[in-house]
Order: structure tokens, then sequence, then C-alpha cells
């Protein structure tokens, strides 16, 4: 091997490149997180409100030149109200169903919503890759090179995650949300509207999948089919990360981000995608029930 | 049965005349119309197989697909190296059964939503692997098969395949082994507490859908003469014939065939019609199908009772035939032992069982002789269920021993438990939703430790539906039946599992007063007439006095007083932690 | 005037029905019981009562309006609350957390630094082990945290589904003495217990469900001198 191919530095760099999808992955985690623990529901088009984000995102910043931070709330707003729409109208229903049929609506219902979307947005958009061009300066660490819109990116998601801790840890609605997944009866008792409570967890978890869409496009290359292996790493991270866990789901992404970017590098990008299905096949395998915070059975 | 014999040969004639139909249909139309007969026969096939595994055995298996991926991936690549066409097929079947039974080992721990996308996740892992594993799949270009018409001998391959799953489908439906599925997809824990070793059952299904769906890939493979990861693993395609199924109905025996060819036709239609957006239109049929018809369209009140088309929406059940008259007598089949007082028919030694840090069982030691009748009562919370399920094997014993018949059953399976001769039944009635009476305490029959023939297990049901008062209902759906009757019937599939020592848990509440003293009749002959020994878990002492021996008082897992019903009820300690601080005046 | 009054209360869990005909009176500052057997329907009257279960017969009066049809945040703004069987506490948040939550509702989040500093004093315990998860705490805290929570919303109604189970003899005296103590504040009590010592011990007023339906109910003194109260509730006959 090359002196370059295990160089430090090059180290460096893969590892750097791994935090920031990492760190991608745990923001669609997060809602993955928050509507599974709350909603109860797997959504299996999670993945693809990310990469129909991204590629919507990426269509405005054609069409306009808009700056990706104004772009964001653009498209949080319209993405937020979908989700709620989409709860109310085709998922509240499900609840007062037998579990087995609750299970097959849900998986039919997110399953027909990520085959209708991605087809949708592949005749609007093309089945073409895009991405949210931004010019940006180079940053030079000896001989390790930083993307500065990289580094604003890590810093935003850094500050995201923040904000979403202080958020559920010390606001009303945000306690609710977490009472509201620990015990849905005591939370009741507290004069928590569950259902209300499921409705908007579930548009605020869409909504921050397309402020990750956004982030993506500005790095990665998106198309409206990519959606369900992002919903399968979502899932992965917290199952190990552990639902409704912010701090383990940072963790656990970045893990995830950082591995598949070695794996990339270092053997082929094409066995990157591999990990977080191995990976989620063997935790549950090995612990059943998931691991970490665990809501109660 | 008059009626019977009618649907039966109706069954018959229907598949004779489809069989014909099949045979001639490509001498009387073009190729495209064979090669969308042939496409159609292939969903059926996938969908229907799939349908084992969840309309009967009730797992959610998202990634059947997969199944099929492999079918057509292993024929096509014994074929390019010249393998026989017989030999190729043969191995798409052993690679997708194969494949089948190692995922079984795993996924089969997982349940519900866990199962289901487990199970999802194994379509993209498989296309990831056709293609990096360039070597062995020649990756994403796909395998090239070469170029030979070959749709009529294909279409008949799938016409006998299609009609071999609607065969075994049947089959299945009326099976001792479909009977296992069907139990397991109603209650996992009764069925095994009813003798049915449930893994084989899990990794045998799998294992067969597998291989249908399998055979079915290498044919589709064969004819198409080309494959790749993206049209053999794409996650798009992989939950059509899934929402087939469902749309027409999972679990029934038209179901899967009905909406194959509905959505099969409306998929025709939209090629036809429209050159865009066809995925979306798809997407949204499922979508409708999941939140409007969550039991399938055969299931739709409009259309399961019109004339026309009511006869598809007809569930399974077994058709059995009425009991000689014979063996009308109203004696239960059972086999009488023996009393023996001296005999020990079970001890705990210490038995304990603890959850995290709760233990709910702590070093209980007891010993029940042949032929007794036992009250075990404590408060709630003090371990009474834990204990019945330490006994009847849904637990293992933390620390402890239990021993039936002096050989030790600690690390026993519930299913090998049963099969000793426990019986047990459950404090909320569990039967199984969607047979009949009749069929709930059948399975009893069948895989307890009578082990009688499926035809003899449905024929003396009736005795024992008799014998708890149920015989009019014995054709109903155990879910309709009112809980007083859900309760008999729990007695009646515990007794059919021709148990020798019976768990029975707190079955009064919830009972009338005469309802009550109809029971503790049950009890009472039940041990006197067949020699069957009892544990009962009561809150109602009153029930409990009119038939007890003796009384097992449990409290914070452990036993408080062992001793005859009046000087239990005198024990100090008892009256203090049972009944409350004072002895009770009231006399 | 009753505070409460249940009449000819019917419910269906799914296809079951379990209560059919359940009637109860309490009147404002009274000690009320609700006794009977496992599974006679008691916890699914207390649930109905708050609105956890809809009720499909009958009707439910608080300060004599039908209140049978509102939601739980509604009832609960009316002044009731629920201590639930198995406490149902978020195990995960800190017991500080977990009380706060009971104030949930606009009305008494405003009073909240009060009602705290109120429950504080009537489990001092609690100040203690304020930052601890909920889960981390013994059985008879946890049930302290579950009085306190419901506690939180200022009810005058205040439901108990058997605040005894799994608590240690020792602090069952502690918080018999905190019930007693919070009636005495003119909070309105109604206990569900198996145990008809110790509910009589404390209640004025107790009814009997037997299979869900109201058997018996009168004062302490007239339950307790019918020679025949003990062996119904039991069965002892």
């Amino acid at each position: 091997m090359s002196r370059a191919f295990m160089s430090i530095d090059i180290l460096v760099q893969v590892v750097l490149s791994g935090l920031l999808l990492g760190g991608i992955y745990a923001l669609v985690a997060f809602g993955l997180s928050l509507v599974y623990g709350v909603a109860n529901i797997l959504n299996i088009a999670h993945g693809t409100f990310l990469a129909i984000s991204g590629v919507v995102a990426s269509l405005i910043y054609g069409a306009t030149g808009w700056h990706p931070l104004l772009i964001i709330p653009a498209l949080v707003v319209p993405v937020f109200i979908f989700g709620y729409l989409f709860h109310a109208a085709l998922l509240r229903p499900l609840a007062s169903r037998g579990k087995h049929e609750e299970t097959i609506g849900t998986v039919l219902i997110t399953t027909g919503a990520l085959i209708m979307l991605s087809d949708v947005a592949g005749v609007v958009a093309g089945t073409k890759q895009r991405n949210i061009p931004v010019r940006s300066e180079i940053l030079e660490f000896g001989d390790i090179f930083v993307s500065v819109t990289q580094l604003w990116i890590l810093a935003g998601i850094v500050a995201l995650t923040i904000a979403l801790h202080l958020y559920l840890k010390h606001a009303w609605f945000g306690r609710a949300v977490r009472a509201v997944t620990q015990d849905p009866l005591g939370a009741a008792i507290c004069g928590v509207n569950a259902s209300s409570a499921r409705a908007l967890t579930f548009a605020a978890g869409s909504g921050l999948v397309a402020v990750a869409g956004v982030l993506y496009a500005v790095v990665y290359p998106v198309d409206p089919y990519m959606g369900f292996s992002l919903t399968v790493r979502a899932f992965t991270i917290i199952i190990i990360g552990g639902i409704g866990n912010l701090a383990g789901t940072m963790v656990a992404g970045v893990m995830l981000g950082v591995a598949e970017s070695l794996t990339a590098f270092y053997w082929a990008p094409k066995w990157a995608p591999v990990i977080s299905v191995v990976l989620l096949l063997v935790i549950l395998v090995v612990f059943p029930r998931g691991f970490g915070s665990w809501r109660r059975t | 049965m008059a009626a019977d014999v009618t649907s039966k040969s109706a069954t018959l004639i229907g598949a004779v005349a489809a069989a014909m139909a099949l045979t001639a249909l490509p001498l009387l139309v073009n190729a495209y119309i064979v090669s969308f007969v042939f496409a159609l026969l292939i969903a059926f096939v996938i969908a229907q197989s799939w349908d084992w595994v969840n309309g009967l055995m009730g797992y959610l298996n998202l990634g059947h697909y997969a199944f099929y991926g492999i079918g057509g991936y292993a024929f096509a690549l014994l074929l390019l190296q010249g393998t026989p066409l017989v030999p190729s097929f043969a191995a798409a079947v052993f690679f997708a059964a194969l494949a089948a039974a190692v995922l079984s080992l795993p996924i089969f721990r997982l349940k519900g939503d866990y199962f289901a996308f487990a199970t999802l996740t194994i379509v993209p892992l498989c296309e990831l692997l056709a293609s990096n594993l360039s070597g062995l799949t020649k990756g994403s270009e796909g395998v090239t098969l070469p170029p030979n018409y070959v749709l009529i001998p294909a279409y008949y391959i799938a016409s006998a395949l299609a009609l071999a799953t609607f065969a075994t489908t049947l089959y299945l439906m009326r099976s001792r082994f479909g009977y296992a599925m069907r139990a397991i997809r109603n209650d996992e824990q009764v069925a095994e507490v009813s003798g049915i070793r449930l893994f084989p059952v899990k990794v045998i299904t799998l294992a067969l859908s597998a291989a249908f769906a399998g055979l079915a890939g290498a044919v589709q493979a064969w004819q198409f003469s080309f494959i790749d990861p993206y049209t053999m693993f794409n996650i798009g395609i992989a939950l059509v014939p899934i929402a087939s199924a469902l749309l027409g109905g999972s679990g029934l025996l038209f179901g899967p065939l009905v909406g194959v060819v509905l959505l099969a036709s409306l998929q025709q239609v939209l090629l036809v019609k429209l050159n865009m957006l066809q995925g979306a239109i798809y997407g949204l049929v499922i979508v409708l199908i999941g939140r409007f018809l969550p039991g399938g369209l055969l299931r739709w009140r409009a259309v399961a009772d019109s004339a026309a088309f009511g006869s598809l929406s007809r569930e399974s059940h077994f058709e059995t035939p009425a009991l000689q008259g014979g063996s009308r007598g109203d004696a239960l089949p059972l086999r009488v032992e023996k009393i023996d007082r001296a005999r020990v028919v079970l001890e705990c030694r210490a038995a304990t069982m603890a959850f995290g840090g709760n233990v709910a069982v702590r070093e209980v030691s007891i010993t029940i002789r042949q032929g007794e009748i036992v009250g075990l009562v404590g408060p709630n919370g003090s371990g009474k269920t834990t204990l019945f399920n330490l006994i009847s094997g849904a637990y293992r014993p933390k620390s402890g021993k239990i021993f039936v018949d002096g050989f030790e059953i600690s690390n026993f399976r519930a299913d090998e438990i049963a099969g000793l001769g426990i019986g047990r039944t459950y404090q909320i009635p569990r039967p199984f939703g969607e047979l009949t009476v009749r069929e709930c305490i059948a399975v009893g029959r069948t895989f307890g430790r009578a082990r009688a023939s499926l035809f003899d297990a449905m024929q003396s049901a009736e005795v024992f539906a008799r014998f708890v008062g149920l015989e009019n209902r014995l054709e109903t759906r155990a879910d309709l039946l009112s809980l007083q009757e859900k309760k008999v019937l729990e007695l009646a599939r515990a007794l059919a599992c021709e148990p020798r020592l019976l768990l029975v848990d707190e079955v009064a509440s919830g009972l009338s007063t005469v309802e009550v003293r109809k029971f503790v009749e049950h009890i009472r002959e039940i041990r006197d007439r067949y020699g069957v020994t009892i544990i009962w878990v009561e809150h109602i002492f009153s029930a409990l006095s009119q038939v007890v021996d003796r009384l097992v008082v449990l409290d914070g897992g452990s036993v408080i007083a062992d001793a005859p019903l009046a000087e239990a009820m005198r024990d100090e300690k008892v009256l203090k932690t049972y009944l409350g601080h004072a002895p009770l005046e009231a006399k | 005037m009753s505070l409460l009054k249940v009449e000819n209360l019917s419910v269906f869990h799914g296809p079951l029905q379990a209560l059919w005909d359940v009637n109860l009176m309490v009147a404002a500052g009274e000690r009320a019981g609700l006794l009977g057997a496992n599974g006679a329907g008691k916890s699914t009257t207390l649930g109905a009562i708050v609105g956890y279960y809809p009720a499909l017969g009958g009707r439910i009066l608080f300060e004599g309006e039908d209140i049978s049809r509102e939601p739980v945040a509604a009832r609960l703004a009316r002044g009731i609350g629920l201590v639930p069987e198995g406490r149902r506490l978020f195990t995960a948040m800190s017991v500080h957390e977990n009380l706060e939550m009971g104030a949930y509702l606009k009305a008494p989040r405003r009073q909240l630094a009060d009602t705290l500093a109120s429950v504080f004093a009537l489990f001092p315990v609690l100040r203690e082990k304020a930052a601890q998860p909920a889960g981390a705490l013994s059985g008879g805290q946890q049930q302290m945290v579950a009085i306190g929570r419901a506690l939180m919303g200022k009810p005058r109604l205040l439901l108990l589904d058997e605040p005894f189970i799994g608590v240690a003899p020792l602090i069952v005296k502690e918080v018999m003495a905190a019930l007693t103590a919070i009636a005495a504040q003119g909070v309105t009590i109604l206990l569900v217990e198996q145990n008809i010592h110790r509910a009589l011990e404390f209640v004025e007023h107790a009814s009997v469900v037997e299979n869900g339906r109201t058997v018996l109910s009168g004062a302490r003194a007239a339950l307790a001198d019918d020679k025949s109260f003990g062996a119904r509730f039991l069965g002892l006959e």
C-alpha cells in the first residue's frame, strides 16, 4: 500500500467527513426516534421525506439561488404541515384497530407513500442525482482540507441537537412528548392530549428530516429513490442509541457515519451501505427488544 | 353434511376447470395475453406463498421477495454454467429454502414491527450483495441467459406451480400443520402451552413459502432470460405481491388470488393508458388499502354479503361430520388416572423468578400429590400467576427446581411440559379468536398429551364443548363468545390437552353465582371422575371453599401458609396480610 | 349535593363488557371507598370517571353536570385527579419532572411553585429525591410521587386506585397519614381497595362492586356492623 493511503492526515480527513455524514444521519434518526417513540409509527417513508426535501431544495436553489439557510425555513414549514396532515388523515385512524391490522396498515400506508412520493418526484424533477452546489472556501490545516460550509453544517447540527435537547427537557410540550413516550396513560391523566401530541410529533419529525434533507443536498448528491436506505440507517441508529435518547442517537449516528466513511475509503464505497443493514440485523438478533433507554412494553 | 360435500366437490370442479382453462389458453389467444397471464401466475405464487407466513401464521414478512430473487439468481447462474434445466430449477428451490431456514434462526426472535422491519431490510441487503459480489453474480450488469423463446413452456410450468400453490393452501388450511400455524397466529404462548412446538412450524412454513417464491423467481428468470439486482430485489416492486394479498384479503383461500388479479389488471391498464406516474397511482392504491381495507376487499361487508362474491369471502374452517351415535355419551374421552394419594405429581423446590430487581416468586417450595385440589391464593402481585408461568414453562426459574413425577422440568419448553400432561387456563381468556370453538378445543386435543388425529380431535371436541355447555356454539368463532363462554372455553381447551395436572387461573371473577357453582362442579368432576390433579388460583373464597383440600397462600412471592382450608383461614399471618390487620369478626 | 354521581355506568373493553351497572355517589369533602374483588371493575370505573375509558351507557355527573362525553383534559380541568393502578410514572424522568407534569394544564401551571412546595411538605422524602429518576425509587416512594403528581393538578376530587400495592407495611402508614392530611385540606377522596379492613379504617362511606355492578353501599358504621358484609365481600359464606 502506498504511504498516502495509510497516512494519519488522510485518516483524519476520512473521519472528518464521516463525522459530517454521521451528524446528518443523526438528524434523520432524531425525527424517526420521535415519531416511533411517541406516535409508535415505524415510518418506512421517513428517509424518502429526506430525499424529496433534498431534491426540492436543490430545485429551489437552481431556480432562485437562495442561500440554503433561506431554503430551510421555506421547506420546513410545508413539510411540517404535510407531516401533520399525513398523520391526521392516514395514520391516526389506524389506532382504533387491532395490533396486527395496525402494523399492516402502517406498513402499507408508509410504503405506499414511499412509492408514490418517489415516483412523483422522479417525474417532476427527473431521476438524476442533483445537489446544492454552494461555493465554499477551503481551510487547510497542514495536509487536511476542510470546507467552511461543512464546518458550518457541523456547527448547525450540534446547535440544533442542543436546542432540541433543551426543548424536550424544559419546554412543557417537549416534556409532554417524553411523557407520552414513557407512559401514554400516565401522560393522559396529566392532561396531555396524546392524539394531538402524536400528530405534532409526526409533523416535527418530518420537519427535522426536511432540515436534514437540505443539509444533505449541500454535501452529497440526492435523488428521489435514495430514501429507503436512509430509513434503514436511521432505524439502525435509534436501535443502537435508544429510542428517545438524543445523546445516544447522536453518538450512534456519528459512529455509523465514520464507519461508512472508513469502509468507503479503505475498502470500497459499494460496501458502505451494507454496514447499517448488517449491523441492524445483528443488533436485533442479539437484543430482540433493542437496547439503550427503552420504552416500557 | 351435504353442504360440505357440495363445497368440496365445487372446489374440485373449480380446480379441474382452472387447470383445463390454463392448459387450453395458449392455443386460443396471442402471446401478449399469454405473457400477461404468465405474469399473473408468477405474482399469484409469490403473493399466496407470502400469505402462508402472514395470513396463516401471523408473521408480517416484508422480505419475501428476496426469496424470489435468490431463486432467480441461483437458477440463472447455474444454467449459465451449463447445468441442465431441471437441476437448475431444483437448485432455485433449494437455495431459497436454505436462505429461509438460515434466516429463521435469528428473525423469529423478533415480533410485530421489529419482525416486519428486519425482514424488509433483507431485500436491500440482497440487492447490495448481488451488486457487490460481482465475481459471483456479475454485479449490477445482471445475468443474461442465452436468448431462447420459452414463453409457452415457462407458462406451463408457472401454471403447474400456481395450481400447486393453491393446492398447498387448501391443504394447509385443513391440515394439522395448518392448525398449528393458525394457533401461532392467534396466540403464540397459548399455542405452545397447548403442546405445539413452535420453532419447527415457523421454520418449515418460512422455508416452504421461500421454496415456492424461489421457483417462481427461477421460472421468471428463464422466461425473461435476463435478471439484475434491481429487478430481482427492488424495494418498490418487493411489496407489490404483499399489497396484492392484503388487497384481496390475507388469510382467506381466495384472498391473494383476487388481489393479484385486480392489482395486476390495474397495472396493465395503467401501462396502456399512462406513460408516467404509474408508480404514483400504484402507491396510492397501496395507501388506500392500508387506510380503508385493513382486512382486504373480500372482508369488506359489501363484498362479503353479496350473492355473487360472498362465497369467495368465506373463512376456511374444518368441516366435521357429526359424531356417530356410539360416541355420543357424556363421558370425556380422557384416560382415567387411578388416584394414588401418595404419589407426588408436582414439586417445586425453592423456585425463584425475578424480573430485573423485582423478585416475583421467592424460593417457593410446594408439593402437590395426585388427586388433590389445591387452592392458591394471595393478594394482587403476590406471584400466583408467575408461579403458574414457571410450572407451565412460560418462564424458566432463575433458581430452584421444578419436578413433575420426579423428573426435573425446570428447563423444559412449554410444549414439552404440556406433553407431560400439565394443562393451564388463563385468567383473562385467551382463545384462538379466529378459530371456531370446535377448532380451539381440537387444537388442544391434537397437539396436547392426547395427540389425537385432527379428524378425531375435531369430532371429540364436541364432547368437551358439551361438558362446559358450549355445544350450541361449536361453529362460532371464539372471539365472538361472551366473557363467560370464553372462560369455560379455556377450561375445555385445557382439558382437551388431557392434563394430569390442571392449573386453573382465576375463573370465578366475572361469573355469576350460579355460573361459579357450575364451575365448581366441573372442577370436582374433573378430579373425581378422571383423576386430574388441580391447582386453582382464585380470589373468591366461597368458590374455593366448596372444593379445595388445601390452601397455599402466597405473599410477596413467598409461601406464607400451606394448610387445609379451615386451618389456613385461622392463620394469623394469612389474615393479616391477606385480609387486613384484624381477623374477621363476622360469624 | 353530591360532588360525584355515577349512574348506571356501562363500559366496554373492545368487544367485552367490563361494567354493566355501576352506581356511585360521593359527597363533597367525603372520604369514600370503592371496594370489590379482583376484576370486579373498580379500576375500570375510575378510568371511566376520568375519561380514559369511554362510557357506553349511563351518566357521570360532576357537580351536577354530565361529564361523561368530555375528553380527559376537560375533566381534569374541572378538578378530578387520578392516582392510577400501577402508578404509571414517567420512570426515566426525574421526580421533579414527574411532579411538574402533574401541573400540565393551564390553571395548575400558574400555581406550580406553591403546589410543589405543599407536595414536598406532605412527602419530605420527595424533596431529597427530586433529581433522581422516578424509576429508581422504592415502591412506596413511587406511590408518593404518583399521589403528588395527581395533587399537582389541584384536584377537588382525588381518585386513588389501590395505592398500597407494592408498598412496604411501614410506608403504608405514612401514605395513609398523608391521605388523611389531604382529606383534611378539603379534598374529596375516592379510594379503591381490595383490603376491606384497611379501607374501612379510612373511608366514611363505601360502595362494593361485584362483576361490574354495584351490589352494596353504605356508611362505614353500617358496613362494619353488617355481619354479612365481610362475608359477602370475600364471598365467605
